[in-house]
């Protein structure tokens, strides 16, 4: 049984990455819940995907129970970390997206904020934009941070099933592209750090 | 990607939402005519029926208005069809003239009326209850839990509403239709023939609704037998603690109970009205502690308090009525916990608190036209020294203009009431009134309010910022799509209303439509401005990858005025140690902050990529 909170913004391609774990999933048999939460803007908005693998019928997770946060920006890592349960870890691509309401008052992102918080957690960087961009194909970095969660062996899945997720879930043309962003994701954690988990 | 899961075989199981869900039930069940008026959360069942009911051998059409799907569906069933129409809670409110006569004419065709509540309002004004409309409307009401069960009880539904004669309404919540869960799929019904009869309870004057009501009332007899009542309930645990649930809320008692290390015996109903009250009952005789849990309510525990009441059963009962269960918002596992604590009497421990960091609004995309329109009637407003407009605004993204820095949003009730309302700010008001209303929600309901306002002499400026779709539940045709739809021209509608001073402009291009605004602040009656200019995201849909621009700005240029962050702040923009910034992968390449009347000093340039 697993509890993970994707958290990001709207248009970083949370939703997919989530729902590629879930198709795993149920490739392997297993009962999974997800939440998509949709709000009023289309882009820009916090999003927050709970995932649930196992014998759950809530798919909210309760509070202090996630097993892990998966992170697409650092404020909203910082943001659902009321949900993650004592040891647990957070996964996080390193992305600023300012709200709004900061720039307009004319105020720089709140690193400190965020890195004094984070201080408190066992946090994992992953920097799938960058192995992205290094397999020139911006768009990948999600499929990267596949391959990260999967490296902590959280999940409870086989490789093969979340190669086959990748695949239902995307257009051929990009499968090639997208299982090497996998593979790299997988190797993309210290090791010590992946198997003590 | 895989053919569409939806259109799967038998047996074969796929991770589903729940509205993909649904959709999948509609089908399986045989029906052959749905509507909808899309509505968050129960959009997605439009986007696939849309996209699948060619092949799932379903006339599917999005209707201008939820009471206008109620009626093309209505007249399915009563023609033999099975039929299904669809909506957010609040559509039903618009239905509801229409769906309060349903019951008195029936349904031959079984036919089901889908409503998916919003507790907690994550993209709603309110968070009715609907099943209190179905009992209202004497209408059966039916609640699953899960994407498994709605898609189950939609066909189990179709089963029911024929073989008592009689419509059904399922009532979801966002926690189900926007859940995704493994569903097994079934086998699929045969469609009905269309099989029209003339019938006396299809109209509904006096003397036949007079009628029709010994036939609700035996219909609704029929519901009462355990037939039904075992295909929807279940019980199950053993305890003299009885947790009455249903829907959503059902998901969260489990694990509550199991973090409490305590027991219940669990009943779940599905069939909510008609109560299967025998059964009920017998359960509440067997218990001494009964609480009622509920997502939404108090729904089951008022019918059967009053059973209880008028059979003098007396056990300590827990609910919404007694103040035990909070009466507002969605639950979920932390604050079933929370109460069953309090009524099990045992002490939890309080939760980690969430730390105060800035919140993340929701915000118009990058290259939002309704962003442009907003700026220019400010600035507008600004230059013809209109210190205090009353702006009633609408239902759609553009509602997001109520916030900083345009601040435009006085008035926001339901759809079409930016309208409704400008007529009664115009009878009493001193103050110049700018309202705004989206294309789509014009066409759902604003054109009766703005007849009014012509009729009647209001005098105010209505802005319809038409962007060609309904942008906010994921971009569906509106009356101005074609083809294969025939194209309703909205300037066409306005002029047809009488209306002389209407004015068109394009968002995009601040100085003219800066200039048109003025000029229709300037009339002293009715006046129309149809700002026209396509929704971004539809744009970017369409947009080839070779040409995506996108814009910087020449720190050398910059003159720190910070306008384009404090007026017309778009999301892409940041600050960094007091410098503006573009963020390339949010800037939409839309160029309009690149304009004079944004940035004075030309520092904002397009590039090339």
């Amino acid at each position: 049984m697993v509890s993970i909170v994707f958290a990001g913004v709207g248009g970083q391609g949370v939703i997919t990455v989530a729902m590629i774990i879930g198709r795993a999933a149920v490739l392997e048999g297993k009962n999974v819940l997800m939440t998509e939460l949709h709000g009023m803007a289309q882009r820009g908005g916090k999003i927050s995907v709970e995932v649930r693998i196992g014998d759950y019928k809530s798919a909210i997770i309760p509070g202090g129970t996630a097993d892990a946060i998966v992170a697409f920006e650092e404020l909203e890592a910082v943001r659902n970390v009321a949900k993650l349960k004592e040891g647990g870890i957070i996964l996080l691509s390193r992305r600023k997206i300012h709200p709004v309401s900061m720039t307009m008052k004319n105020q720089n992102y709140p690193d400190e904020l965020i890195q004094n918080e984070l201080n408190k957690y066992t946090m994992m960087n992953v920097e799938a934009d960058q192995v992205a961009l290094e397999l020139g194909y911006k768009r990948v970095a999600n499929t990267v941070m596949v391959g990260a969660v999967y490296s902590t062996g959280l999940l409870g899945l086989r490789e093969e099933s979340l190669i086959t997720a990748i695949k239902e879930s995307l257009p051929e043309k990009v499968w090639k592209v997208n299982l090497l962003a996998f593979e790299h994701g997988k190797r993309l954690l210290p090791v010590e750090a992946a198997s003590s988990l | 990607m895989q053919l569409d899961p939806l259109l799967g075989p038998e047996g074969q199981t796929e991770f589903l939402l729940g509205n993909e869900a649904v959709a999948r039930g509609v089908y399986e069940a045989g029906v052959s005519v749905a509507t909808t008026y899309p509505g968050t959360p129960s959009s997605e069942i439009g986007d696939i029926l849309y996209r699948l009911s060619d092949r799932m051998g379903i006339k599917f059409e999005f209707a201008t208005n939820e009471k206008v799907a109620l009626e093309i569906a209505a007249v399915a069933s009563l023609g033999g069809l099975r039929s299904f129409v669809f909506m957010k809670h609040v559509g039903l409110n618009v239905a509801m003239d229409s769906f309060m006569s349903l019951s008195g004419a029936g349904a031959k065709g079984g036919m089901v009326v889908f409503s998916a509540d919003d507790p907690s309002m994550h993209s709603s004004q309110n968070e009715q209850d609907n099943r209190f409309l179905g009992k209202f409307a004497k209408i059966i009401v039916i609640e699953p839990s899960s994407p498994q069960e709605l898609k189950d009880f939609v066909v189990s539904a179709f089963d029911l509403s024929e073989e008592v004669g009689h419509p059904v309404l399922i009532r979801s919540v966002t926690r189900i239709s926007h859940i995704r869960a493994p569903v097994k799929l079934g086998n699929l019904r045969e469609k009905r023939e269309w099989d029209y009869r003339k019938d006396t309870s299809y109209v509904l004057l006096p003397e036949n609704a007079y009628k029709a009501q010994t036939s609700i009332v035996n219909r609704l007899d029929k519901v009462n037998s355990s037939k039904f009542r075992d295909r929807f309930n279940i019980a199950y645990g053993s305890s003299s603690t009885l947790i009455i649930t249903s829907g959503a809320a059902y998901n969260y008692i489990d694990e509550a109970l199991q973090m409490l290390n305590v027991r219940a015996r669990i009943l779940k109903i599905g069939l909510s009205f008609p109560l299967d009250m025998e059964g009920v009952i017998q359960e509440i005789e067997r218990a001494d502690t009964v609480v009622f849990i509920e997502e939404g309510g108090p729904f089951l525990e008022e019918q059967i308090l009053s059973t209880c009441a008028l059979r003098s059963i007396n056990r300590k009962f827990h609910g919404k009525l007694n103040g035990a269960v909070p009466t507002s918002y969605e639950m979920d596992v932390d604050r079933v916990v929370g109460f069953l604590s309090k009524i099990y009497g045992i002490q939890i421990q309080t939760k980690n608190p969430v730390p105060n960091i800035p919140v993340r609004e929701p915000v118009l995309c990058p290259g939002c036209p309704h962003r442009a329109t907003y700026y220019v009637a400010t600035l507008a407003m600004k230059q013809k020294g209109i210190k205090h407009p009353i702006a009633p605004t609408d239902i759609g993204c553009y509602t997001l203009g109520y916030y900083e820095p345009y601040g435009l949003g006085d008035f926001c009730f339901s759809m079409g009431s930016s309208v409704g309302s400008s007529s009664g700010f115009a009878m009493n008001s001193k103050e110049k009134i700018v309202s705004f209303i989206g294309d789509s929600t014009f066409f759902h309901a604003g054109i009766p309010a703005l007849v009014n306002a012509y009729h009647n002499n209001h005098n105010f400026l209505l802005v319809i910022m038409d962007n060609s779709v309904t942008a906010m539940t994921g971009g569906q045709p509106t009356p101005e799509s074609s083809p294969p739809f025939k194209r309703v021209d909205i300037e066409s509608v306005v002029r047809g209303i009488g209306i002389r001073n209407i004015f068109s402009m394009d968002p995009y291009d601040l100085k003219n439509s800066l200039e048109t605004f003025k000029k229709a602040l300037s009339t002293d009656e009715l006046a129309v401005i149809i700002s026209k200019r396509e929704c971004a995201l539809e744009v970017d849909k369409k947009k080839p990858l070779s040409e995506l621009t996108i814009f910087q700005i020449d720190q050398d240029k910059c003159n720190q005025c910070y306008n384009c962050i404090r007026n017309f702040a778009c999301a892409a923009f940041y600050v960094e140690d007091g410098k503006v910034k573009i963020d390339p992968e949010l800037c939409d390449g839309c160029s309009v902050c690149s304009e004079p009347l944004v940035c004075p000093f030309n520092a904002i340039e397009e590039v090339k990529t």
